[in-house]
């Protein structure tokens, strides 16, 4: 078996466990069916491109983003427990080289978040089965989206655990970023009827171009936008990729 | 053979120079102890050999292997047990094993066996089930060494591998080191216990400030360093004239610890000490106790860190 698939398997035997497993299915389960439902009074119709979507398709397809954003915090996670407890070191001591750490985490990140954008997917499917236009085209998109979304997310992650060593600076600085990322972003609202600081808000976070992507997608509105805002993730994905495998690459023992 | 090759060997972290041009060769099938007081380099020694850090200036060949130019190489034929804790909190002890005979691609069926064995042979049986976040740290040190061996390896390198263990764990663990010496294998072992160190290791490097002070085997380095001899002497009753009756005395160092109690330390210690009872027996001076303190490693550690220091 390749290094790399081995600590694959590590990463995923440490960080699935039936907890995390049942936060992620039941956090979206709550927003797709409760809120998505009691907001349904308030909103009636999501513009979304050239098509109007019922309120819980709208915020179905926004949680795959969400989830996906949610279940690569694992990568982060993961590097900071390895180094916490010793791991990191001992894996460097092994027959690992650090591309192959770095690697491992990016396919462990790159998996989970395919798994659970499916799960989502499945999920959210009675709600959105009525809008749904896939084609040829739309579903490679919706796996190149969940992809470069999962290593994006994975290497902020990535870069806060190279960069804390307290467990609660960890945690708040994780956690605040990732709430601005998904209540600043078009997962929960469109971004049409926010004020315009909003609005800019909005598009300066990387989750809002992942969301809108994923939603292009589903609901086959492939337009120039969403081809620049695909262009706009990979660049990003790709910069803090790179920061973030550098930062490993000079974590010191 | 030797399966290990230093020279001049050096790391420096700015202007410290935590390793400072060492030069050491250790033969294969042996225990070799690597000892040093706080701060002497024998982590980052360590570290070194376990290609976990590059080096400031020198070479060195592990297993044959130039394991500067080809670390993973290395890295593919050794074991080790670092000094600090290292294990997956959410684990148990079980999986931990088989997880790591997993990430050294060992065949499943195999894990299974030497799982199994290991479990018993750390007396883990009870605990197998445990997280590793549950353990004491007597028992997660266990588990660490344990896991080492889940892998085949030619070279162990142990960092301290008996901190936080019990007398008698400690005592199981140094006799399955020698057994695992006895099938071939060689062990890189660092310590602060000196008695591990003389009951386990056939050769010792002394290490201090990053340079190596001394190497040879346990008993060579009693006889090089360990001539001095200590007898201590309790007699019954207090007396003040002791000090001037036994001034007279050459060749020796003599303390008088309170009235009672006399220590002395020579070269000649049986020359001295018959020199000793002569005086006191003809001052008709009691002795309620009287022994002589072996030389054991520890003194001779102690006191070549002690010359080491005085050097600089």
């Amino acid at each position: 078996m390749f290094p790399i698939i081995r600590l694959v398997n590590r990463n995923l035997t440490i960080s699935i466990n039936p907890a995390f497993l049942l936060w992620q299915i039941i956090f979206p389960v709550i927003y797709i069916f409760i809120a998505g439902f009691a907001y349904s009074s308030l909103i009636q119709e999501v513009p979304f491109g050239s098509k109007g979507l019922a309120y819980p398709a709208f915020l179905a397809s926004g949680m795959i983003g969400f989830n996906i954003m949610n279940s690569t915090l694992v990568s982060g996670i993961i590097i900071w427990n390895d180094r916490k407890y010793g791991m990191f070191e001992q894996i460097m001591s092994g027959p690992f080289t650090r591309p192959n750490y770095i690697l491992s985490n990016i396919c462990t990140i790159g998996i989970i978040g395919l798994v659970s954008a499916a799960l989502i997917a499945v999920i959210g499917y009675p709600v959105f089965f009525d809008s749904i236009q896939f084609s040829l085209v739309t579903i490679p998109l919706i796996v190149f989206a969940a992809v470069t979304g999962s290593v994006l997310f994975g290497s902020i992650a990535s870069i806060i655990a190279t960069k804390l060593r307290s467990s609660e600076g960890f945690n708040v600085i994780l956690n605040t970023a990732f709430l601005f990322f998904a209540f600043v972003s078009t997962a929960f609202y469109p971004a049409s009827g926010a004020p315009e600081p909003l609005k800019t808000a909005f598009y300066l976070n990387p989750l809002t171009y992942l969301v809108d992507v994923i939603r292009a997608g589903i609901f086959g509105d492939i337009t120039e936008f969403v081809i620049l805002e695909m262009g706009i993730l990979t660049i990003i994905a790709t910069t803090l990729f790179i920061i973030a495998t550098k930062l490993l690459t000079k974590l010191d023992f | 053979m030797f399966c290990i090759n230093v020279d001049r060997l050096s790391k420096f972290y700015g202007s410290i120079k935590a390793v400072n041009d060492i030069t050491l060769s250790v033969k294969s099938g042996q225990v070799f102890g690597f000892l040093g007081p706080n701060g002497a380099g024998k982590s980052t020694t360590i570290k070194l050999l376990t290609t976990l850090i590059q080096p400031s200036g020198g070479s060195l060949k592990i297993l044959g292997i130039d394991a500067i130019k080809n670390p993973l190489q290395v890295r593919n034929k050794i074991g080790v047990v670092l000094q600090q804790p290292s294990y997956e909190p959410t684990l148990t002890v079980e999986k931990s094993l088989e997880k790591y005979g997993m990430m050294w691609d060992i065949p499943k069926s195999e894990r299974k066996i030497r799982t199994e064995k290991l479990l018993n042979e750390f007396d883990l049986i009870e605990i197998r089930k445990k997280r590793n976040e549950d353990l004491s740290i007597g028992q997660r040190r266990r588990v660490q060494v344990a896991r080492e061996f889940m892998h085949d390896m030619d070279l162990l390198f142990l960092d301290e591998p008996t901190v936080g263990l019990d007398p008698s764990a400690r005592r199981k663990l140094l006799d399955y080191l020698k057994n695992k010496v006895n099938t071939g294998l060689t062990i890189f072992f660092t310590t602060h216990i000196l008695t591990e160190a003389e009951y386990l290791c056939d050769e010792i490097a002394i290490i201090d400030k990053g340079k190596i002070i001394a190497v040879d085997t346990p008993t060579a380095l009693k006889n090089r360093f360990g001539k001095e001899k200590t007898i201590k002497i309790h007699l019954l009753k207090n007396l003040q004239e002791i000090k001037s009756l036994l001034s007279g005395i050459v060749d020796c160092k003599i303390e008088f610890n309170t009235g009672t109690d006399i220590t002395i330390h020579s070269t000649q210690s049986e020359l001295v000490l018959m020199k000793i009872l002569r005086i006191l027996n003809e001052n008709k001076i009691d002795i309620d106790d009287l022994s002589a303190v072996p030389t054991n490693l520890e003194e001779i550690f102690l006191k070549m860190v002690e010359e080491n220091v005085s050097n600089y």
